[in-house]
């Protein structure tokens, strides 16, 4: 049943029945009036006509004709104001399977002129499907709020949102404005199309999608109709906003944002804390959600250590998020999204207020700026006159503990949450049942949540069933639970006390009568628990266990009397010393003074080496594999670093101070990979090299899909013929994508001729051809080697490394002649079919050949012990130790290109030092510490106290989580969850019968 | 330069034709062996600096300081002054002869359908053609275990030399136990739906304990009848667990699930238990000592299980077991053709665990050898074991000692070469290196 009262928005609809318009003009007299965070008027008058407010003040003058409302004692606040709902959108289903196990779907399903790719929806109009829904309109309502900006959640890019109310009269008055926002997010949603298939899949997706919006405009539209892409040019326009799941997301979503001169306005996911100073140079403003995890149940302890460090104190820290967010003056708005339960919403907020977050910016969060966020504070967000009426009507500061909300307005219709005028009918009555004393009935808690009390024989203490409305009350008891029996009375309020007809057990009608003998009017026993402490222990960077507090500071040191392995023509040096200072190694030589203010570490007995650097690593990534096509050439490791990676950590352990993050090898062209320095703790950026700019290739069974089970045949190509035919065809477009830009920019007046389209994956290739990008390519055997080298030189780009290359010595004279380097596993082979012939001498061969040769990874664990597969090369085929070493340390910084600053111990390289107990080729060699650019990232000793203190910190906090358990405070299973976001490739890896899972092998 | 020239010598006496097969098992001993002038490293903790050491018919008969050891009339003494011998390395728990190629699903033979199989044997799948044995034997693994993989009671395995024509001749040790998984007090979850991976409670595991129970009561109960009929292969593979003659292998890794499993085998009767895995034995090492016990931990090359975890924990975690009392052997489980590394992973024990190499030697030999009940035969220099041993340039636990120059099994001298040396030396042809 709809109520339509004043339907002044629907002036063109046909009535049923005679007209019912009322000028809505009420005036709230005597209100605390909050009219904005900043502002707060006591004993203050609102007078609402229209919907509208009209006037907010002290000297309000009240025409005739209006109906006032007396709120001495009580507040009122601006409704609340929700940025990330889908209310009243059409439920939106996830795509189906996954897994790799369906047929891949390499095109859209979407018909229509649409664009190509099915996660891509500027065309879906919020302002088009919104239908409103009185059940989740009152769940809001219930919890204050009065406007909501509801898009589709759907797709990465998910069209317009509309700004409604929650009113419930029909869509055309609740709808404010029908193209408020933009929407994007990293997430298919229900796309079932393969591409793309990972995060950096994601955002080249996105970014490419943004430049053809451009061309489209610019003269594309003339090519072709597309309504996707018209649909974003309308859109992009509006106040963005993206939809990130956690801290590193909100930092990639800014980042895509820079390139196209958009600030987005980011969805957290409450773990804003961990990275609080990236995420406010991003400047972005946040919307933060209030999601806090329960405690987890750690009484048993075995069971207890499969819960991280990590989630032990994201538990602890999340109420602090907020504050945090206040603190460091990042601009954020509230929401309830991700909340199970909205009802949490209030508990959680005023939690957030009691770890620090200030109350005013807490309304700011849900008010004000939330409003200015989508344009629309000229009509909510605030009491000022003009504005729309949405407000709510609360007994006190809408944040103490105790507030009720007694009535939100919304568009001048008000709702009722809790009767406004309930009588306090809190005190101690006496009983009587037919005329006879029957004990004594006590009414306690708050005059709108009062609470029962039966007392019958001075002992027994009964807590009736009530219900108080509109002054009639009824109480039901059991006198007696073993008897058994229900007493059901009725009455009303009448004078001090009630009275009425009841019921007993046996069926007879009583008459009954409470009389006030006391009245009590304080409030409900008052919580005489302590206050909790709000103290938490540090955050940590990363924050994980082997996080620090602080970063380790680049220090001025002297390493005295080491055997040092310089990696240069000095070769091996005898009890010499290294001196590091800001960052660089600043001497190497015999007797060195110690610079003024360094540290002196004696190297007696030990050996120092520069750092290994894994040419072929997947640690600190999110995301390995863009297998969706056969090329995604446009897609950039960079944008998927994950600084939180134990595997960092544990690789310094192994000496590791720089590893180069390459795609996986789902496919033909990979992608760009990145470079990192190991500088745990520190953000992405400050551990990407960016000078390094190089490409994954793959060749061979994985990106022709072999061992990916039946359903991968659809995807070419699926023979060592096809993938040669992918990169001619590839290069071949790429080189007239380059000559195109070429002939474009030399025509300096750009008259008369469209720009080219720019498409981000031709270029990555462009750039191989103009010798700006290095291959890095996975090979296996000599017929697609031989191949690969032969379209190269065709084409005239150059390979830099072949990498895994198992038979690269069956083609090390080729690779020589070309100058390509060869990167390898020392010992691997068995583990598929075109490995069967792969041999541990062939690094020994490639080297005698004159190849520069790497020895690498590949895998986390291999990574911590790179140095003894480089000492394999020792026992297979005789390499001189020397140059066994340079295959971890000096060759991959060749095939880098950063052999000008690392790879070896040399005066003005960067200090990446690792100090040995022995022979770093020995097995029984361990570092004593791992050095990165003048720091100390891994030190033995302070491994040893960091583990101590890890397993305290552990402790404090599983007893707190205890002592919540004891007071009956919710808790969860103890369970780990590693959010990667695997590939469904590496999925496939997984499940599919012996096919190893690593990205790349 | 100079290691070219020392493989080349190696390989002399091969024709060129006989390129595409293994090299043929050695011959039976004919006459005493002495090998002297070597630093030996006996395998009870024990080395002789230039010792040598006799052996006839396949048998030590002589181990000692080279002084001391008599040369037999007719005997072959072989000066290796300046080398090292080792008891040849044994390699447990591992999927060697039973597959080929991991991709390839036609040489893959260790996973049986079906969850209790106790009656399926590795003995007779093993393949001695297997081209993975000889790079296994080329770095010092002498002695194998075939394991069957998969279902709750995987099948049982047998014990192979590294050298044989055919399975029958190769065999050590003929169905020394029956593989068990004990049911996992945590599993992992992947969800499809949003690509994470879950670590929790496992639920389910009641399910495969009471199955367990049953199935070994039944099994004892069936033991105990002279002439069963009708005849149930399962019951009857499982008789030799009740009578001490065969191991259980129980895969546990979780302390609880390391408790729980061994009380379970110990209650249904198994005389001889042996723990695969044990990740988290070290938490448990007073129990597994008081009941003797012993653990066959998994590949030590591995990343820490938890992301708090002390990162060289898996390094550490065969000296923490060997210190606390409890017999440790280390393998590469079910990963065959990196089992050719097995003595690096008792270097590494070495290096981060404060073991001496000598100890950690130990973990490859003599501890594997007690394990599977061949301590008799194998795993140690000792007079009157199986002449199984290796020559080696240096340090067979180091990559840059382990140069094995000669290796005899059963007093045979082996033929060291394999497929990937021959590829060696034809592309060294090539490239005009010879």
């Amino acid at each position: 049943m709809t109520l339509a009262v004043y339907c002044h928005a629907q002036e063109t609809f046909p009535r049923n029945g005679a007209y019912d318009e009322r000028t809505g003009r009420y005036a709230f007299t005597n209100a605390t009036i909050v009219v904005d965070p900043k502002t707060t008027i006591e004993n203050a008058t609102m007078l609402i006509e229209d919907g509208v407010i009209r006037e907010t003040g002290k000297q309000v003058k009240i025409p005739a004709g209006t109906v006032t409302v007396d709120l001495k004692g009580k507040f009122i606040y601006a409704s609340l104001i929700e940025l990330d709902s889908d209310y009243g959108m059409p439920e939106v289903r996830r795509a189906q399977g996954g897994g790799g196990r369906q047929t891949p779907q390499l095109e859209s399903n979407k018909k229509g002129a649409f664009g190509w790719n099915q996660a891509i929806q500027p065309e879906t109009d919020a302002g088009t499907l919104f239908t409103p829904d009185s059940k989740k309109a009152g769940d809001l309502r219930k919890i204050g709020f009065g406007t909501v900006l509801v898009h589709s959640h759907d797709g990465i890019v998910r069209g317009n949102g509309a700004l409604v109310t929650l009113t419930d009269e029909p869509a055309n008055k609740a709808m404010l404005n029908s193209k408020a926002s933009a929407h994007f997010s990293f997430g298919k949603g229900s796309s079932s199309q393969t591409y793309p298939s990972s995060g950096m899949g994601v955002v080249a997706l996105l970014r490419q999608n943004y430049y053809d919006a451009d061309w489209y405009a610019k003269g594309g539209n003339k090519k072709e109709t597309n309504l996707s892409l018209e649909a974003f040019n309308q859109i992009k326009v509006l106040p963005s906003f993206f939809e990130a799941s956690d801290k590193y997301s909100i930092l990639r979503a800014d980042k895509i944002g820079d390139e196209f001169g958009i600030q987005y306005i980011i969805r957290g996911g409450g773990d804003e804390y961990q990275r609080i100073q990236e995420i406010k140079a991003s400047k972005a403003t946040l919307v933060l959600p209030l999601v806090f995890p329960d405690a987890y149940d750690v009484t048993d302890p075995w069971d207890a250590e499969v819960v991280t460090m990590s989630q032990l104190k994201h538990w602890e820290l999340a109420p602090r998020n907020a504050s945090e967010v206040a603190k460091a003056e990042i601009p954020f708005a509230l929401t309830t999204a991700g909340l199970r339960n909205k009802a949490d919403f209030w508990k959680n907020l005023r939690t957030a207020i009691e770890y620090g977050l200030p109350k005013e910016r807490a309304l700011a969060a849900l008010t004000t700026l939330p409003a200015s966020l989508v344009k629309a504070d000229s009509k909510v967000g605030s009491l000022k006159s003009g504005m729309l009426a949405n407000f709510i009507i609360t007994s006190g500061d809408l944040f103490s503990k105790d507030n009720v909300i007694y009535e939100n307005w919304i568009q001048g219709k008000k709702f009722v949450l809790t009767a406004l005028d309930a009588p306090d009918i809190r005190g101690t009555y006496s009983l009587s049942l037919n005329n006879q004393p029957a004990g004594k009935l006590q009414i306690t808690g708050s005059p709108e949540k009062p609470e029962y009390k039966i007392t019958v024989q001075d002992s027994i203490k009964i807590t009736p069933k009530a219900m108080l409305a509109n002054a009639l009350l009824t109480l039901s008891y059991q006198q007696d639970k073993k008897v058994g029996g229900t007493t059901r009375l009725t009455g009303w309020l009448s004078g001090n006390g009630f009275s009425g007809e009841g019921v007993l057990p046996d069926g007879t009608v009583i008459p009954w009568s409470a009389a006030l003998t006391e009245k009590n009017t304080t409030v409900a026993a008052a919580d005489t628990a302590k206050p909790k402490s709000k103290e938490t222990g540090p955050i940590v960077y990363p924050f994980v266990g082997y996080g620090n507090e602080t970063l380790p500071a680049k220090e001025t040191v002297l390493i005295k009397n080491a055997t040092i392995w310089t990696n240069e023509k000095d070769g091996i040096l005898q009890n010499a010393d290294v001196i590091v200072q800001n960052g660089k190694i600043a001497k190497v030589g015999k007797g060195l003074a110690a610079p003024s203010g360094a540290r002196t570490i004696d190297g007696t007995g030990k050996h120092l080496t520069s750092g290994i650097i894994d040419e072929h690593s997947h640690i600190a990534l999110f995301s390995i594999n863009e297998g969706g096509q056969s090329s995604s050439a446009e897609v950039r490791m960079s944008d998927v670093i994950n600084p939180d990676d134990i595997n960092i950590y544990r690789q310094l352990a192994g000496g590791v101070t720089a590893s180069h993050l390459l795609h996986g090898s789902a496919n033909s062209i990979g992608g760009q990979s990145a470079m990192i320095k190991l500088k745990w703790g520190a953000s992405q950026s400050e551990m990407l090299i960016p000078q390094v700019k190089t490409i994954k290739f793959a060749l061979g069974e994985n990106v022709k899909q072999s061992n990916w089970g039946d359903v991968q045949r659809v995807r070419f190509p699926q023979t060592r013929m096809g993938v040669e035919q992918i990169y001619f065809d590839h290069f071949l477009r790429a080189k007239e994508y380059a000559a195109s830009w070429k002939s474009y920019n030399a025509n300096a007046k750009k008259t008369n001729i469209a720009p080219p389209r720019r498409d981000i994956e031709l270029d990555a290739l462009a750039e191989i051809l103009a010798n700006e990008r290095f291959i890095t390519c996975h090979s296996y055997v000599q017929s697609e080697i031989n191949m690969l080298m032969h379209v190269a030189d065709s084409l005239k780009f150059r390979i830099n490394t072949f990498t895994h290359i198992l038979e690269g010595y069956k083609l090390a004279d080729g690779m020589q002649k070309r100058g390509i380097g060869g990167s390898t596993f020392a010992d691997w082979w068995a583990y598929k079919m075109e490995v069967k012939e792969a041999i541990p001498y062939n690094a020994a061969l490639m080297y005698h050949e004159g190849v520069t040769v790497a020895i690498n990874s590949d895998d986390a664990e291999m990574a911590r012990r790179l140095n003894q597969e480089a000492a394999k090369t020792v026992e297979y085929g005789g390499v001189p130790e020397e140059e066994a070493w340079k295959m971890v340390t000096l060759n991959p910084a060749k095939l880098l290109h950063v052999d000008d600053r690392m790879g070896s111990v040399k005066a003005g390289k960067d200090a990446d030092l690792v100090l040995w107990n022995a022979s770093p080729l020995s097995v029984y060699a361990r570092p004593d510490f791992t050095m990165v650019e003048g720091a100390i990232y891994f030190d033995r000793k302070k491994d040893e106290e960091k583990q101590k203190s890890i397993a305290v910190e552990r402790e404090r906090l599983i007893q707190k989580m205890l002592g919540e358990k004891a007071e009956g405070k919710p808790t969860q299973k103890p369970e780990a969850t590693k959010p990667h976001m695997w590939h469904c490739e590496d999925v496939v890896g997984i499940h599919a019968e012996h096919v190893d899972i690593h990205a790349g092998k | 330069m100079k290691r070219y020239k020392l493989i080349a010598g190696l390989l002399l006496g091969l024709t060129a034709g006989a390129q595409a097969q293994n090299p043929a098992p050695a011959k039976p001993q004919t006459k005493p062996v002495v090998l002297t002038g070597a630093t030996i490293h006996v395998g009870n903790g024990e080395v002789i600096q230039n010792g040598a050491i006799a052996f006839d018919k396949g048998i030590i008969t002589q181990v000692g300081p080279a002084a001391s050891v008599t040369s037999p009339s007719g005997a072959e003494t072989v000066d290796v002054k300046g080398k090292h011998i080792f008891p040849g390395l044994i390699s447990l728990n591992t999927t060697v002869g039973l597959q080929e190629i991991a991709s390839v699903r036609a040489t893959l033979d260790f996973y049986e359908v079906g969850e209790i199989n106790p009656h399926v044997r590795a003995l007779v799948a093993y393949n001695t053609d297997s081209e993975v044995i000889p790079t296994l034997r080329g770095n010092g693994i002498l002695v194998s275990q075939a394991v069957p993989q998969g279902g709750a009671i995987s099948g049982s395995s047998s014990v192979f030399y590294s050298d044989g024509w055919n399975w029958e001749d190769a065999v050590l040790k003929k169905d020394d136990g029956i593989w068990l998984s004990w049911p996992a007090f945590l599993a992992g979850n992947f969800d499809n739906e949003t690509f994470t991976y879950s670590i929790k409670r496992n639920d389910k595991r009641q399910e495969v304990i009471d199955l367990f129970k049953r199935t070994f009561a039944e099994a004892k109960a069936y033991a105990e009848i002279a002439n069963p009929s009708p005849v149930n292969l399962r019951l009857e593979a499982m008789k030799p667990l009740f009578a001490g003659t065969a191991n259980l292998y129980i895969r546990a890794d979780y302390a609880k699930d390391i408790i729980e499993s061994i009380r379970f085998a110990q209650e249904a009767g198994v005389k001889k238990i042996v723990i695969a895995g044990g990740n988290e034995s070290y938490k448990v090492t007073t129990f597994l000592k008081e009941n003797q016990v012993p653990v066959i931990i998994n590949t030590t090359h591995r990343l820490p299980e938890g992301v708090d975890e002390n990162v060289y924990l898996p390094y550490e975690l065969p000296g923490l077991l060997h210190k606390a009392g409890v017999k440790v052997a280390i393998t590469y489980a079910d990963e065959w053709w990196r089992t050719r590394n097995l003595g690096f992973l008792a270097g590494t024990a070495s290096g981060f665990s404060g073991v001496t190499s000598e100890e950690a030697l130990q973990f490859v030999t003599r501890n594997a050898a007690d394990i599977i009940g061949a301590g008799q035969q194998v795993g140690t220099l000792e007079k009157g074991k199986q002449a199984s041993l290796l020559v080696s340039d240096g340090d067979i636990l180091d990559m840059r000692g382990n140069m094995i120059q000669a290796a005899y099994i059963r007093g045979g001298k082996v033929n060291l070469d394999d497929k990937q040396k021959r590829l060696y030396e034809k592309y060294k042809n090539k490239y005009g290196k010879k």
